[in-house]
């Protein structure tokens, strides 16, 4: 029972990456109508800047805020520079998402090197609680992604912005109509959501090493999650994450650990073909062409 | 629209690139080149398959590489297990890949657009899964090994130059293949289904057939690049086959331009040669291959192919004038 616990506090850690990601996802993909297969590489670039600047003697949680500026700003320059070109046709924005992905990986390969990178654990502490061992950082790391959750979840649901991103999302003509500058929300929402994937990968590098090649590893948990949830839907992206991570982390202790990957892909199959709405409903995403 | 008749231009093109194709050898390119040649010349054969698939039926699929490793592994483990050599695994392969292209493409007659690309690229992940699993049978993480090609007709493949021919021959059928594809009722069909899939039903086009009709001629090409790959580099592994080759081959095809006949032969040529000619290193030349297709999409939604076509009958206006 112990071992339990243990596994569930761990996967509950792996899953807020997870769920990190899959909210930008979302967001992205469901708001904004761009499928952004670079956007494993923003988080792991995140990951990146934060070893980056912790090697460099910078204190964990500034080098945090530095990332997320950073992929922001990453975000900011392919919105406007590539994919605002796109939003017609979004078939070719998903092309050019896969090239950008593909520039990503070898400028880091290029600027680095391909060798895994870690850093301390910037907490550095072990808390017992209940006879089940708890990393101090990954209880930073879950209530993190709590936080941005609660801020994500009603910031689209309650407060005048978010209603009116929905307004456009739902009639895009009504709403510019309306006074509301729908471009900008588009921008707006696909910076946001680059934030977070910054947040996600300098909080995946506390836990776990990143390699150039994390990023595509983790895009396709991410579109997973957000499917599963419904595009659009802020708490579909977080039950889709518990369930990938509470699947992911059991299967490690008592599955066949060689398939672990497999599971997400199958339960993305099936949700894709069963019910492409995802199992909380959310939009369709962009009009398929 | 296009005449059934092959215009003089398309006349010319194709005697162009037929030469060039049969020529090259004799060029002198030397072992490097011509081994390039070699692999681009398989590239090209699956990439004629995605551009029946995405430029004529317009389903995109980013797991394409998945059928190349059946049509591989299905000669690889013919070979291994029961001896069965190129020519009989030929066919075997081929058809192979075609029946899972069909069995694969089957979600695509009920969820259409970003969500099937994504299905294949699911698809292609768990294939590349199960082969590193597949124990014995699939030789899981190293992979198999596969003989050479019997001679046949006195001609010995271990020899680059003919198996350079081996594979020019075999493009130069899925390029006919193609071709007649494109311009039959078929092709017209299949234009149909891609400009606007209700209006194509409604007057009577059974969508869901010629949907999965197109993705299993685009699976068959892929299986005979697969088994001419296994055969020519006498040692497949899965890597070769994961999500990563997929999307190097969806980004190829989108390089070269999926619409026109000559379009992934120029995509797969660019992408293989370019690096090479430019002397660029791995790193540097993914880089540039990036850089080169959002260019391409940002200003030549058509692809090279089709960029190349507009300066040619700009220039030809121009010299009437």
């Amino acid at each position: 029972m112990e071992i339990f616990i243990q596994q569930l506090v761990n996967s509950l850690s792996v899953a807020s990456v997870t769920i990190l990601i899959g909210i930008g996802i979302t967001l992205i993909f469901g708001l904004a109508g761009i499928v952004n297969f670079a956007h494993g590489e923003f988080l792991m670039i995140g990951g990146m800047i934060t070893w980056f600047l912790v090697t460099s003697g910078m204190n964990f949680f500034l080098a945090l805020v530095g990332a997320m500026i950073f992929v922001g700003v990453l975000g900011f320059v392919a919105e406007r520079g590539l994919f605002q070109f796109t939003l017609n046709r979004p078939m070719n924005g998903f092309i050019m998402s896969i090239g950008v992905s593909v520039i990503l990986q070898h400028a880091v390969i290029r600027l680095f090197n391909e060798v895994q990178k870690t850093i301390p654990d910037p907490v550095g502490k072990v808390w017992v609680v209940g006879g089940v061992n708890v990393i101090a950082m990954r209880a930073v790391v879950v209530s993190l992604t709590a936080v941005v959750v609660a801020i994500t979840y009603f910031g689209i649901s309650r407060s005048r912005y978010g209603m009116a991103l929905r307004a456009s999302i739902a009639d895009q003509e009504t709403a510019e109509l309306m006074g509301i500058p729908v471009r900008r929300y588009v921008t707006g929402v696909f910076v946001y959501g680059s934030v977070l994937a910054g947040l996600g990968g300098a909080l995946m590098i506390a836990l776990f090493p990143i390699t150039p090649f994390t990023g595509s590893v983790l895009i396709i948990r991410g579109f997973a999650v957000s499917l599963i949830g419904g595009l659009g839907n802020v708490a579909g992206a977080v039950a889709g994450g518990l369930i990938l991570g509470l699947v992911d982390g059991l299967s490690a202790g008592y599955g066949f650990p060689e398939w672990t990957d497999a599971y997400s892909l199958v339960v993305m199959i099936a949700i894709l073909i069963l019910r492409p709405q995802g199992l909380l409903g959310g939009t369709l995403g962009p009009r398929a062409t | 629209m296009m005449s059934p008749r092959p215009s003089r231009q398309e006349i010319v093109a194709a005697v162009v690139v037929l030469v060039f194709l049969v020529s090259f050898p004799w060029l002198n390119p030397g072992y490097r080149y011509l081994s390039l040649a070699i692999t681009t010349g398989i590239t090209s054969i699956a990439l004629y398959g995605l551009g029946i698939q995405f430029g004529q039926a317009g389903i995109m699929s980013v797991g394409h590489a998945a059928f190349i490793g059946i049509g591989a592994y299905t000669a690889a483990i013919l070979a291994g297990r029961l001896g069965v050599g190129f020519w009989l695994a030929l066919p075997c392969s081929t058809l192979l890949s075609a029946v899972f292209a069909g069995l694969i493409g089957l979600p695509s007659l009920r969820v259409g657009g970003q969500h099937y690309i994504i299905i294949t690229f699911c698809f292609c992940a768990l294939f590349d899964l199960a082969l590193t699993n597949g124990g014995t049978f699939t030789g899981a993480a190293t992979g198999l090994d596969v003989g050479s090609i019997d001679p046949i007709f006195g001609l010995n493949f271990d020899q680059l130059r003919n198996s350079y021919y081996l594979v020019v021959v075999m493009l130069l059928i899925c390029l006919l293949a193609t071709y007649l594809m494109m311009n039959s009722s078929y092709g017209r069909t299949l234009r149909a289904i891609r400009e606007n899939e209700p209006l194509a039903r409604a007057v009577g086009i059974n969508t869901a057939l010629h949907k999965i009709g197109a993705l299993m001629v685009s699976g068959a090409f892929a299986g005979t690049a697969g088994i001419l790959q296994a055969y020519y580099l006498r040692h497949i592994s899965p890597g070769l086959y994961g999500p990563f080759p997929s999307l190097y081959l969806a980004l190829m095809v989108m390089l070269g331009g999926a619409r026109l006949l000559y379009g992934p032969l120029a995509g797969a040529i660019i992408v293989s040669f370019l690096p090479e000619i430019l002397k660029l290193d791995p790193i540097d030349s993914r880089i540039a291959y990036g850089i080169g297709l959002l260019v391409v999409i940002l200003l030549l939604p058509g692809g090279v192919s089709s960029g190349l076509l507009e300066i040619y009958r700009w220039l030809m206006s121009g010299r009437r004038r």
